[in-house]
């Protein structure tokens, strides 16, 4: 059956006609479509499958990895940093393996789009010494989904598939079964405490043995059935071979038909564990050896020959950034496959300056209302502001954050810069996802150890980010984020967002004088009740409508508002005073009043109806 | 046939709605494909632009100085991923304001945003209108009216009969516009 799909819907395919009925994980671009398209063919199809986002990713690898080892077919899904969180899980499953299929999904985002880092899980399936497949395209996603999972249970070891952004991001139509005749595994652990428990030393260092006889039979199975064919196949077109692994291999296709270059070409499946003594031997029929790969040399640090051997390590193919094919063109030159012009080269013979659109939390979003509040009170000068990673990061345009190193580190970076520098005022701030992420231990951390600092938990109920999914608190709640503060003796101060700006304003006034008292011990936190204005659900309850204009007789042209504030509709006309794009004005009413020093803004009352 | 469309805006803009509805168009007629999406962090009001290439392509991303056609949903958009046509290429967007004289395409604005304020039809609406834009001046465009349509009215049956309505108000507005 033919079918239009995106990466990520066409890997969810695969996992069901897998027989996969077990799915965790954490969103993270590109890879939070899986989880989500899994849930949709569940309901649509009523099939008897889990499948539910975990609070971390360590969490939901261990409760996917679990399943595999009571005999289940199993998945977990996450972005390449996000397996940073689960590599503790990784490194000891890869010892003791799995009896069910287990696939690690990690999907990797070269160019960093999305991402804090442009790591390559490729290298970090090699750490593992567990196998990974790289697909090239959607349908390469499909099939690899299932063949990943027959060979994780064939092998009884985890397998990984590492997709970049333009596989789970890409769209084309699919091949796929037509029918889902889907037979989950039944569930039966089966006691083995040496393997289920295996302890250092001698349960430890039998299951490596284990483990390096798995990567070995592995490797000569790669051999066998996936490269061999293929070189055996090559016909001398070239004394240039080009090994090319997952996009590398798509993007490394179209440079040679669309520069004419003939060439002997190699698809690498599977970039560890390679068969490298096979393939060297067969690099004797060439003068040179190109890897076409992103983004690490994994393929290419494997094979290194380096008389023969070119890629990202001798700088013949870019080091670092998203792949184009205008770096394979350059490398076919060098290489002596090409001596044509560039045709990547753009058509205008002028370059336009086009003002910067960098990216910008929403119009409406509660979150810059709430940082211009603490900024106001807390100053810039006197105050360091760590921040977290979520859409909340993006005030850092508004000048209100001044740390971002990864999932829950505001809280334990505020405790080390609480230590460091106490002359300032350490307000951290971090999203309510990310609180249960990963923010709970440190401030545990905080709490037992007395740290001063203020925390500031921006609550808005959803993982706004990467689409929106359920946070905890919003599924079951009971689990209240208050109470879990409480839980640690320390109280929790509570606000509700409002959209009139003193009252935010007056609320961290209060927190300041709290804090700055003689009584105050240890960190200080406060939880804000807000909401996304992207939250369909939600949103109604708390957007007033209130939409707005500005006098141009008062607007002085400042530079507060396109600076501190910071709210996408506000831009400069021709007339140089600040004009609000209606077509892109919420109506939250957040800039009616102190923002604008000469309160130009005004509410558009016949478009706002009085307000609701 | 081999045809790569680039179609250029930002967040909220509905870009991601264009390139499924010419991904339906193409898998109708059963050609290959491939699409992908640019977008960084932001939900709303970043920049976002979507590749679609039609024909036996092997990666999604389209490369400087490629595109057949550029839809600019938004002007500076549109300029910013002027580099990606090919010679000769179309560059159909909306803009307040004409494009800078002696550029190597075909281009075709109109400003879509006074029409919306005008009512002439809903801003939400802008995407369809300017693919009804692009129907109306592009020649070599691969697609049909009838054929947008049916895809229209498999994405959102819903709002397909508005949509359309949109869809043949801008071609009727868009007629013979070349500047």
């Amino acid at each position: 059956m033919k079918e239009t799909l995106m990466g990520n819907d066409a890997i969810a395919w695969g996992l069901i006609h897998a027989d996969v009925d077990m799915v965790s994980g954490y969103p993270g671009t590109p890879s939070s479509e899986i989880l989500g398209m899994v849930q949709k063919i569940k309901t649509k199809l009523k099939l008897p499958v889990y499948a539910e986002w975990a609070t971390n990713e360590k969490v939901g690898f261990e409760v996917a990895y679990a399943g595999a080892i009571a005999g289940k077919r199993t998945a977990a899904t996450m972005k390449q940093v996000g397996l940073n969180v689960a590599s503790d899980a990784l490194m000891s499953a890869a010892y003791i393996g799995n009896t069910g299929g287990f696939l690690l999904i990690a999907a990797d985002d070269p160019g960093f789009h999305s991402s804090q880092t442009e790591q390559d899980s490729r290298v970090f399936a090699k750490f593992a010494r567990i196998p990974v497949l790289d697909p090239s395209t959607p349908q390469d996603a499909y099939d690899m989904t299932r063949y990943g999972v027959e060979l994780s249970e064939r092998f009884q070891t985890p397998v990984m598939m590492r997709p970049v952004m333009r596989v789970c991001h890409a769209r084309e139509i699919i091949e796929m079964e037509a029918e889902t005749d889907f037979h989950a595994r039944e569930g039966r652990f089966v006691r083995n405490i040496p393997r289920w428990a295996a302890v250092p030393r001698a349960g430890r260092l039998e299951q490596g043995y284990e483990a390096l006889d798995r990567i070995e039979a592995i490797s000569a199975y790669n051999w066998e059935e996936h490269l061999k064919p293929q070189f055996d196949a090559l016909e001398g077109k070239s004394d240039v071979l080009i090994l090319a692994s997952g996009t590398g291999f798509a993007f490394a296709r179209e440079t040679m038909e669309e520069l004419g270059v003939e060439a002997d070409l190699v698809k690498v499946e599977m970039p560890y564990p390679l068969p490298v003594e096979e393939i060297r031997k067969r690099f004797e029929n060439y003068e040179s050896v190109l890897v076409v790969e992103e983004p690490y040399p994994c393929v290419e640090e494997q094979v290194m020959d380096p008389a023969k051997v070119h890629g990202r390590l001798d700088k013949t193919m870019n080091r670092i950034d998203e792949m184009k094919k205008e770096h394979i063109l350059e490398a076919f030159k060098k290489l002596g496959l090409y001596e044509g012009e560039n045709v990547y080269a753009p058509k205008l013979s002028f370059s336009i300056d086009v003002p910067p659109r960098p990216p910008a939390l929403c119009p409406g979003c509660p979150h810059r209302d709430i940082y211009y509040a603490i900024m106001k009170v807390f100053k810039k000068n006197k105050s360091i502001y760590p921040s977290d990673i979520g859409c909340y990061t993006l005030a850092l345009s508004q000048g209100a954050i001044d740390t971002i190193l990864c999932m829950g580190a505001s809280v334990s970076m505020a405790s080390g810069l609480s230590i460091a520098d106490p002359s300032k005022t350490v307000v951290a701030t971090i999203g309510d996802g990310t609180f249960f992420h990963s923010g709970i231990p440190p401030l545990i951390n905080a709490v037992y150890q007395g740290h001063r600092f203020i925390l500031v938990i921006l609550d808005n109920s959803t993982i706004a980010m990467t689409g929106r999914q359920v946070t905890p608190e919003r599924f079951n709640q009971t689990l209240d984020i208050g109470r879990i503060v409480e839980g640690m003796g320390v109280k929790c101060y509570e606000h509700t967002y409002s959209h009139e700006m003193h009252k935010n304003i007056d609320f961290f006034k209060g927190i300041k004088n709290i804090y700055e008292s003689e009584e105050h011990r240890g960190p200080l936190v406060v939880r804000v009740r807000q909401f996304c204005i992207l939250d369909n659900e939600r949103k109604d309850d708390w957007v007033p409508g209130e939409y707005a204009v500005v006098d141009p007789e008062l607007c002085v042209a400042c530079d507060q508002c396109t600076t501190v504030y910071k709210c996408p509709p506000m831009a400069y006309n021709d007339e140089g005073k600040i004009e609000i794009d209606p077509f892109l004005c919420a109506g939250c009413g957040g800039c009616l009043e102190i923002i604008c020093p000469t309160d130009a803004f005004k509410l558009d009352e016949e478009k706002s109806g009085g307000g609701k | 046939m081999k045809y790569q469309t680039v179609i250029a805006g930002f967040g909220g803009q509905g870009v991601v709605f264009l390139v499924k509805v010419l991904a339906l168009c193409a898998g109708n007629r059963e050609l290959k494909f491939l699409g992908t999406e640019n977008h960084g962090m932001s939900q709303r009001g970043g920049a976002v632009s979507c590749d679609i290439k039609i024909g036996d392509f092997s990666n999604p991303v389209i490369d400087r100085g490629q595109a057949d056609l550029l839809i600019g949903l938004d002007a500076n958009e549109a300029l910013r991923n002027l580099p990606l046509l090919k010679e000769g290429g179309h560059v159909v967007s909306n803009a307040q304001e004409p494009f800078p004289e002696g550029l190597p395409f075909h281009v075709h604005t109109i400003d879509a945003n006074a029409r919306a304020l005008a009512g002439e039809f809903p801003i939400q609406g802008l995407n369809v209108f300017m693919l009804g834009v692009t129907l109306a001046t592009v020649p070599d465009f691969p697609f049909s009216i009838e054929e947008i349509e049916t895809a229209l009215r498999q994405i959102n049956a819903k709002v397909a009969d508005q949509n359309i309505e949109v869809l043949h108000h801008a071609i009727a507005d868009a007629k013979g516009i070349e500047n």
